[in-house]
């Protein structure tokens, strides 16, 4: 037993002593949260200009930024459209591990295309790539978890780009989790990741030349971008009048139980998102988002779905994404998440007996190549050594 | 003909074993059914399969939930996705030096060995062998359910063989062999009279 119960007891006492008392800042918070929405739900030019403003002052600040449809309005999925091919990535990773016997990291991208309509099984498609030796030196030194993690996201996304390129009618694609590419912007990462995002944006431009609708599916959000910019607009400059919303999050704003801003099915309007990265995914590749309630009625879910200015500017393509969404999210029951995006992980995923099985391929390619052959540290194998169970 | 495969040992052991098939195999398999793994040297082991069983997992777990499912998606979980059929199959026999034999198998089949189905003159060739000889393991093995994997058995033979006079024969081997086990002969009598009626 590593943990001191004692200790953790007392603790959560304390927790649950104080939850009455949050609960009630909380919900003035989402009180007042509410009142701002309603205020400035019309004034699309005024909080353009005060998030203008914001970010004169402030160049990282980070929210949501109305373009031309009501902050409060409310769409609901397409009738009917017609099939379109919808296709999914998912990536997962075997990071480098100096402690292991044998230095070498993979990626693997796994990818699904389902043709609406045709009946047919969707095809499967992986990509496994095993980086060894001089490949996982860079230029500053050797290869981070967080550059592994950038070159399996630019991986999935151009699988998706190769995979669509011969495609013809109404092409989706979706990745799980932001559509902006993340890590490694600044410090030792920094050049790498200026490559990887120049491979990106091309990519997002010849995806957008086709036609072809992409989105990042970002599920249970954090970001609290709609309330970030109701901070900003009831602001009077001041730093103190920032932080009035504390607790209060767009998950609550657009699905909150007893009356969401979302009924089931309806997306909220688009935003544009401001950041850091308005310098970089620029024009139509800009990057917007609107919330999606995948939820059922009593039990709303809503959703981040990242998409670029091109797809945001054409009605026909925002609502195709739109019902592809709702249609996937659906197939999977009382626990809605993309069913394709669910497969990719499933194509993608290496387990720990897959990691073990490449480095004994390695390590016996090695041996018969007459090459040396480490042993893992002495710390890792302390580790592995089977512990004491107590009844 | 073409012997028809429908499937791949999982695991065995010297009374039984267990193949598993894609859902696309699985319209040829049948409870009750004779089925062989033919080895090496003319050494083969017959089976009866008394179990056929489906494993879910979390996927299809919530699938079912749902208020609709698409072709696609049922035939990316039928086609795409690991889920293999489980037949379980008892032992009944083996073949060797072209004699068959109504005993356990010497030795059982190995991890992916292949399953096929029994043809006409297979089943015919099987069960006129000897004198009902694994009829003894099909009424000692536990847990499986002996009077309906019987059954389905002796109407497989009557269909294929149209040989009434051999199912007579079985089922005076059945009797005389429960005649001092009632309630197992009332059942094993019970679901035959579903058959030769």
């Amino acid at each position: 037993m590593s943990i001191n119960f004692q200790q953790i007891y007392v603790q959560v006492k304390d927790i649950g002593q104080g939850a009455r008392e949050r609960r009630l800042q909380k919900e003035q918070a989402q009180s007042t949260a509410r009142r701002l929405l309603e205020r400035y739900a019309d004034e699309l030019d005024f909080l353009r200009a005060k998030v203008e403003a914001a970010r004169a002052a402030d160049p990282t600040l980070r929210c949501a930024c109305p373009l031309n449809e009501t902050l409060a309005s409310s769409y609901p999925p397409p009738a009917s459209l017609s099939p379109a091919v919808l296709l999914a990535a998912d990536g997962s990773q075997i990071n480098p591990d100096r402690h292991a016997a044998v230095q070498f990291c993979l990626i693997n991208v796994g990818a699904i295309v389902l043709r609406g309509g045709s009946g047919a099984a969707p095809e499967i498609h992986t990509h496994s790539q095993l980086l060894y030796g001089e490949e996982l030196e860079t230029q500053t030194g050797t290869m981070t978890e967080r550059l592994v993690a950038l070159r399996r996201d630019l991986k999935e996304r151009s699988l998706l780009e190769e995979l669509s390129r011969d495609m013809k009618g109404a092409v989706v694609t979706f990745t799980d989790g932001p559509i902006e590419l993340w890590g490694g912007r600044d410090g030792e990462d920094a050049r790498a990741y200026q490559d990887a995002l120049q491979s990106y944006l091309s990519l997002l431009s010849r995806m957008q030349a086709r036609g072809v609708v992409t989105a990042g599916y970002v599920d249970k959000p954090s970001a609290n971008l709609v309330v970030r910019l109701l901070e900003i607009a009831s602001s009077d400059g001041g730093q103190d009048s920032l932080s009035n919303l504390r607790g209060v999050s767009d998950r609550w704003l657009y699905g909150e139980k007893t009356a969401p801003l979302l009924p089931p099915g309806h997306r909220s309007a688009v935003f544009g998102l401001q950041s850091r990265a308005e310098k970089e995914y620029q024009g139509r590749l800009a990057l917007c988002f609107f919330y999606l309630n995948v939820g059922a009625e009593g039990h709303p879910w809503p959703v981040r779905v990242e998409i670029p200015r091109w797809v945001a500017e054409d009605a026909q393509k925002l609502d195709l994404l739109h019902a592809a969404l709702v249609e996937q999210c659906r197939m999977m029951g009382s626990r809605p998440y993309p069913y394709l995006l669910h497969r990719a992980h499933e194509v993608a995923v290496v387990g720990l007996e897959e990691k073990y099985q490449v480095e004994q391929m390695l390590i016996q390619e090695l041996r018969r190549q007459e090459q040396e052959v480490d042993h893992g540290s002495y710390k890792q194998s302390a580790k592995n050594l089977p512990g004491r169970t107590r009844r | 003909m073409t012997p028809i495969e429908i499937g791949r040992l999982l695991r065995a052991g010297t009374t039984g074993f267990v193949a598993g098939c894609r859902v696309s195999q699985l319209t040829v398999p049948a409870f009750g059914a004779l089925v062989r793994a033919p080895l090496e040297d003319g050494y083969q082991i017959y089976g009866l399969i008394y179990d056929i069983h489906i494993e879910d997992d979390g996927l299809v777990r919530q699938l079912v939930t749902a208020e609709a499912i698409s072709d696609e998606v049922m035939r990316d979980n039928r086609e795409r996705r690991i889920v293999p059929v489980e037949m379980s199959a008892l032992a009944v026999g083996y073949e060797q030096g072209g004699q068959i034999f109504h005993l356990l198998p010497p030795r059982p089949p190995l991890s992916l060995d292949v399953l096929y189905s029994c043809s006409q003159s297979e089943l015919g060739r099987f069960v006129k062998a000897g004198r009902f000889g694994y009829f003894r393991h099909i009424l000692n093995a536990k847990d499986i359910p002996v009077s309906e994997v019987l059954s389905a058995h002796i109407q497989q033979v009557r269909d294929v063989t149209q040989d009434q006079a051999w199912v007579e024969a079985a089922i005076h081997e059945i009797i005389s062999l429960l005649r001092d086990d009632y309630p197992a002969l009332m059942s094993v009598l019970g679901a035959l009279s579903d058959v030769t009626v």
